[in-house]
């Protein structure tokens, strides 16, 4: 793979893991279990590995932002939704999602 | 089936105690959903194959299993710089002593020089690997109390030395403070020389004026390693070090003549040498010494006056 290909994959997963933080915390204002979360994740452009996106949940979920339960659906499945702290703590992040957002389209624009 | 719970079992294996019933189950359900999603897509039940290409997706058990772990690494990125430090710093100093040990072992012990340097290679390999480990556990123990982000909270910028000040290399001051350390470990009997000083038909013992002297080089070594200690790590510390560094090389000074008057400070025991030659040779290792510590009162009173140059003329600065 050439230096930039390996370089960029670097930089976009760095860039990429805050990211799905914030994606899985939206995704999860409504209930949903491991599975059907990736699905709703993948559909939203923000693909994640299983491998990843589990140790994810369990760290939210001590962090205190979710809560989770298992309940018989078909099997037995682990159902996470958001917290009331993860709900302000969302709100937060998108509002600093948005502060982001609008300082790079002013440099990017500064820079035209 | 069979391969999706060897492939849990393998995980689970790896997993803290005390989650691994929960993981296990949700990582189960979601290869289940998976296979599910796949064998609706195809129409048809998987193959074997394609179950474990669809088990192989889902990563190695042991990289699995580490992602639920409370620590991904064993020293974290804040406290690398500090071990990386401390272990390239250690490293030197085992290498040092053992060249030295070496080198002196040649040159006064009558030692071959081919059996010396392959002696000399082993331990190397030998101690670098047990206080590269040792520095490696307890870096690892450190990390796990915080210690590097404490270091960093403390850290101030006013206690970085002035730019007018002499600095020493990056490695001389910690150096000083590791070999002023590797002697009070050699002096107190804790540790002995790689190499014990000798031939194989004699051993040189050190003459009755070391035993005399004890106390006070003793004494001077752990002075000389806080002014050490303050140097490389407190450089702001002007005065202390500097009041320090006057005091040890004055006792130092008068210290020295006390050692030469005593005329002998190393014996040669004969173990099958011939006592004319080790007479002989007692004599002409005494008479190195000799030079030696007259080189040494020469080099210790010219360090003497700039110490005391300088505390003076700091005095004077700070009281002008």
């Amino acid at each position: 793979m050439p230096i930039e290909d390996d370089l960029f994959d670097k930089l976009r997963i760095e860039l990429r893991r805050g990211a799905l933080s914030l994606g899985v915390l939206l995704a999860l204002r409504e209930e949903r279990y491991g599975y059907t979360l990736r699905q709703v994740l993948e559909a939203g452009g923000l693909p994640i590995e299983e491998g990843a996106l589990y140790p994810l949940l369990r760290r939210l979920e001590t962090q205190g932002l979710l809560t989770s339960e298992w309940r018989e659906e078909g099997r037995n499945k682990r159902f996470y939704r958001l917290s009331d702290d993860g709900e302000r703590v969302l709100a937060q992040l998108l509002s600093e999602w948005d502060a982001i957002s609008r300082s790079i389209v002013r440099l990017s624009e500064g820079n035209q | 089936m069979d391969l999706i719970e060897r492939y849990l079992a393998a995980v689970r294996r790896n997993l803290p105690a005390d989650k691994a019933t929960d993981v296990t189950a949700e990582l189960r359900e979601d290869l289940l959903s998976r296979i599910e999603e796949r064998e609706e897509a195809l129409g048809r039940t998987l193959e074997k194959e394609e179950l474990s290409a669809l088990i192989k997706d889902s990563g190695h058990p042991l990289v699995v299993a580490s992602r639920y772990k409370p620590r991904q690494t064993l020293i974290g990125p804040e406290t690398y710089p500090f071990f990386i430090f401390t272990l390239r710093l250690v490293l030197l100093v085992v290498a040092v002593i053992i060249i030295v040990s070496a080198f002196a072992a040649v040159a006064f012990g009558g030692a071959d020089p081919l059996e010396s340097a392959a002696r000399a290679i082993g331990q190397l390999a030998m101690y670098s690997l047990v206080n590269g480990g040792a520095v490696t556990l307890g870096f690892a123990l450190l990390d796990r109390n915080d210690f590097a982000a404490r270091h960093v909270r403390s850290w101030t910028p006013d206690a970085l030395p002035d730019i007018g000040d002499k600095r020493p290399g990056k490695w001389e001051g910690p150096l000083e403070v590791a070999m002023t350390i590797a002697f009070l470990l050699w002096w107190t009997g804790v540790i002995s020389l790689p190499f014990p000083p000798g031939g194989n038909d004699f051993r040189i013992e050190a003459a009755p004026v070391w035993q005399q002297l004890y106390w006070p080089i003793l004494f001077l070594a752990l002075a000389r390693l806080v002014h050490n200690v303050i140097q490389w790590l407190r450089p702001r510390w002007k005065t202390v070090r500097m009041i320090l560094g006057a005091a040890t090389a004055i006792g130092a000074l008068a210290m020295l003549p006390v050692l030469y008057a005593a005329g002998e400070w190393a014996r040669v025991v004969p173990m099958g040498m011939p006592a004319d030659a080790a007479t002989a040779l007692q004599d002409s290792l005494n008479l190195a010494l000799r030079i030696a510590i007259i080189a040494v009162g020469v080099i210790w009173s010219l360090g003497c006056l700039g110490e005391l140059w300088r505390l003076a003329r700091a005095t004077r600065e700070r009281f002008a």
